[in-house]
């Protein structure tokens, strides 16, 4: 019992934060507690019922084919160690592959129920978990997934997340919630976590005085019902954020609706109490409890923010990178789709594409995961990130040396140079895989990425989402692009939208018309793409060109043709 | 139905006492229907009095007379319904509530240490071989992020 919140952090690592022997401990603790769980349910003694939640609280489903375990990536960062771990176990346990989330996770598809506790205490060498990846409890807290490296960064959002991250595993009050509960962290104006559509999304900012606080939004989401979150506190300070996030998690779990799944979101809560009256009831919770143990005290965050140091940057001729650029055309154009501009001269954030032509978007291979953590070992400091797009990124990466790591990703099929681009799609696992989905999705993303690999850099970026079902995983309402798998009389077919948006200002997708079969989806992307080739000047984005012609001209060439 | 308090299995002290039940000599568990409605009854008995709620119930219809209270249970439909762990925390915490806190209803032995680390000091388990199980929860993990609640 401590008086105070006092937080977990003891390891000598400056730059990422390294679990020391109280998280070492508690994570062991929970594979054994699992281990136990799973044994009783084999045997009988835990119902199908009992042992549903329990399970889920562990990140592991039951799938169409087989289990599917979630692991945790903590705001996306895992070290090369980690990532070898990682690709150990889909060799060991799996088929030699892992599937990233739009949540930064990792999801293996084919475990065995009864090697699931042997998995988890493999992953806990490397003080990697499972706890709370699926179930009605707080999720994985994400992040920007340039937190630290991009140029418009406010406050680096990360250690905030640790933070966050260390209040909600394993919470006593917060673990059965009428539903599951997402909570994004962002801290740069451009938001690369969509925190507009998580049930709590926060951006670090700074008052006028340069303390350091949040802008708390609540009840956005995604699925069956889509709403953007609205700003419930334009401040918190940092000392208040648990206080805060305790009293809305409370709120929540006395009030949502627990009579039917579909509405017992917050964000539902949030629309039927109403945001004023919702937010009444919130301060009031918080006026009780603030000022109390969940203050985070000044000293604690410098200690957490000792755990994400710069790191140390070298100086860097550019003139390599130019030279290396002016020899080959391949690399400049992975050069400018793929890497983006770092807050430090001389080093990139390079992204390594989860979308080649050859497999399902997000899937990475174990050999591919293996060469990655060695290119992270001898590139980038040895982290790597992973992105809300379903992609990696080395974030810390000097200019000279951009050109060796493209030669090493492209022998790996990890160089596509598609970051941005209608290629670039995110896309569920859909009905191959999932139980809930109504239709599949990878053949689709595979057609789509047949007709326009060749061409997928000169249309320019436009972002497409598909999802197999209205629960919606790879935020189809969120897509410039949205596709939405929907069953009819036992038939795949499929629902458009066009002008989502998952930037600054998140907006929803309008439809585009009626379903559309299956073997038109290809064809019928196709014809959006020309609309916007024909319509767009000069280098008008997607969405400046929609707002402006509207949707008539994509229906007339999409219904018209079809 | 076995008890568990203070790692141990314990003794049923309480009667439930129903309409038109004669009251006990010692200590008498009521609903909140009842209580509302023998309020006078029950305090003129001079025996120790329980309140038994629902976990979604109204936690200010309950502060209102918590002086009066040697025993709370706070009843779980079924053990995914995660309101009973607000409402035992708010007691704690907001309302000072220093007596028996008890789980009842739909509980299972993982959930042992999340229900006391939330507040409950007594939890009814369904038998002797799940109250033994729980017991062993307790102490699944030897450390925690949260402080706890009481």
């Amino acid at each position: 019992m401590s008086p105070k919140l006092i937080f977990s952090a003891l390891t000598n690592d400056n730059t990422m934060y390294l679990y020391n022997e109280f998280d070492q401990t508690l994570v062991n603790e929970r594979v054994e507690q699992f281990r136990d769980q799973t044994k009783r349910f084999l045997n009988g003694d835990l119902t199908e019922d009992q042992f549903r939640p329990l399970r889920l609280m562990n990140g592991l489903y039951i799938q169409t084919h087989a289990p599917m375990l979630r692991v945790n990536i903590p705001y996306g960062l895992l070290s090369s160690k980690q990532l070898r771990m990682v690709a150990h176990i889909s060799d060991k346990y799996d088929k030699n592959y892992g599937h990233f989330t739009t949540r930064q996770n990792i999801q293996f598809n084919w475990p065995k129920l009864e090697q699931v506790p042997d998995l988890l205490a493999d992953l806990a060498r490397v003080q990697m978990h499972a706890i709370q990846s699926s179930g009605n409890c707080i999720r994985n807290i994400t992040c920007d997934p340039l937190a630290g490296v991009s140029e418009d960064e406010i406050v680096d959002p990360r250690p905030y997340c640790e933070i966050i991250r260390q209040w909600s595993t394993l919470h006593p009050e917060f673990s059965y919630l009428p539903r599951k509960f997402k909570i994004a962290v962002s801290g740069s104006p451009k938001d690369r976590a969509a925190t507009q559509v998580h049930d709590i999304g926060l951006h670090v900012i700074k008052d006028p005085q340069g303390n350091i606080g949040f802008e708390v939004l609540v009840g956005g989401g995604l699925g069956r019902t889509p709403i953007i979150g609205k700003t419930i506190a334009p401040f918190i300070a940092e000392a208040d954020i648990l206080s805060y996030l305790d009293a809305i998690l409370r709120i929540y779990n006395r009030f949502g609706r627990r009579d039917n799944k579909y509405k017992a979101r917050i964000k539902i809560l949030v629309k039927e109490t109403g945001l004023d009256t919702f937010k009444e009831q919130v301060e009031a919770e918080w006026q009780t409890i603030r000022h109390g143990k969940l203050t985070v005290a000044p000293e604690e965050i410098q200690r957490i923010k000792q755990h994400f140091n710069a790191l140390a940057y070298d100086t860097v001729d550019e003139r390599i990178l130019e030279a290396h650029s002016a020899n080959s055309g391949a690399f400049r154009q992975w050069l400018k789709q793929n890497t983006a501009l770092h807050k430090q001269t001389g080093y990139r954030i390079a992204f390594i594409s989860l979308k080649s032509p050859n497999s399902p978007p997000g899937d990475i291979s174990d050999v591919q995961m293996g060469l990655v953590a060695d290119l992270a070992e001898q590139y980038s400091f040895g982290q790597i990130r992973t992105t809300h797009d379903q992609n990696l990124a080395l974030t810390d990466v000097k200019s000279s040396d951009l050109y060796p790591l493209w030669q090493q990703l492209s022998q790996h099929q990890l160089a596509t140079p598609n970051i941005g681009t209608i290629t670039d799609m995110i896309c569920c696992p859909g009905l191959d895989f999932c139980s809930l989905a109504n239709a599949s999705s990878i053949d689709i993303a595979q057609g789509i990425t047949d007709r326009f690999k060749e061409t997928a850099i000169d249309t320019g970026n436009i972002s497409l989402k598909m999802s197999g079902c209205m629960n919606g995983c790879a935020h189809h309402s969120i897509g410039e692009i949205g596709i939405l798998g929907v069953d009819k009389k036992g038939e795949q077919w499929y629902q458009l939208t066009l002008g989502g948006s998952d930037s600054h200002q998140s907006k929803l997708g309008a439809r585009l018309g009626k379903a559309i079969a299956k073997a038109n989806v290809v064809d019928a992307v196709d014809d959006i793409v020309q609309v916007y080739k024909a319509q767009r000047t000069d280098n008008e984005s997607f969405a400046n060109t929609l707002e402006r012609v509207g949707l008539q001209p994509f229906k007339d060439k999409v219904y018209g043709a079809h | 139905m076995a008890l568990i308090k203070n790692n141990g299995l314990v003794q049923e002290p309480w009667h439930m006492i129903n309409e038109g039940d004669a009251l006990q000599p010692g200590y008498n568990l009521v609903d909140m229907v009842y209580w509302q409605a023998n309020k006078a009854a029950l305090i003129a008995h001079h025996a120790a009095i329980g309140l038994r709620v629902a976990g979604d119930e109204d936690v200010q219809l309950i502060a209102a007379d918590l002086q009066y209270f040697s025993l709370i249970a706070i009843n779980f439909p079924t053990f995914a319904d995660g309101r009973g762990y607000s409402l035992a925390n708010t007691l704690r915490e907001q309302y000072g509530y220093s007596h028996e806190l008890r789980a009842v209803g739909d509980i299972l032995p993982d959930q042992a240490l999340y229900l006391t680390r939330v507040g409950f000091d007594v939890l009814d388990l369904p038998n002797k071989a799940s109250a033994n199980l729980a017991l062993q929860k307790l102490r699944a993990f030897s450390g925690f992020y949260q402080p706890t609640a009481v």
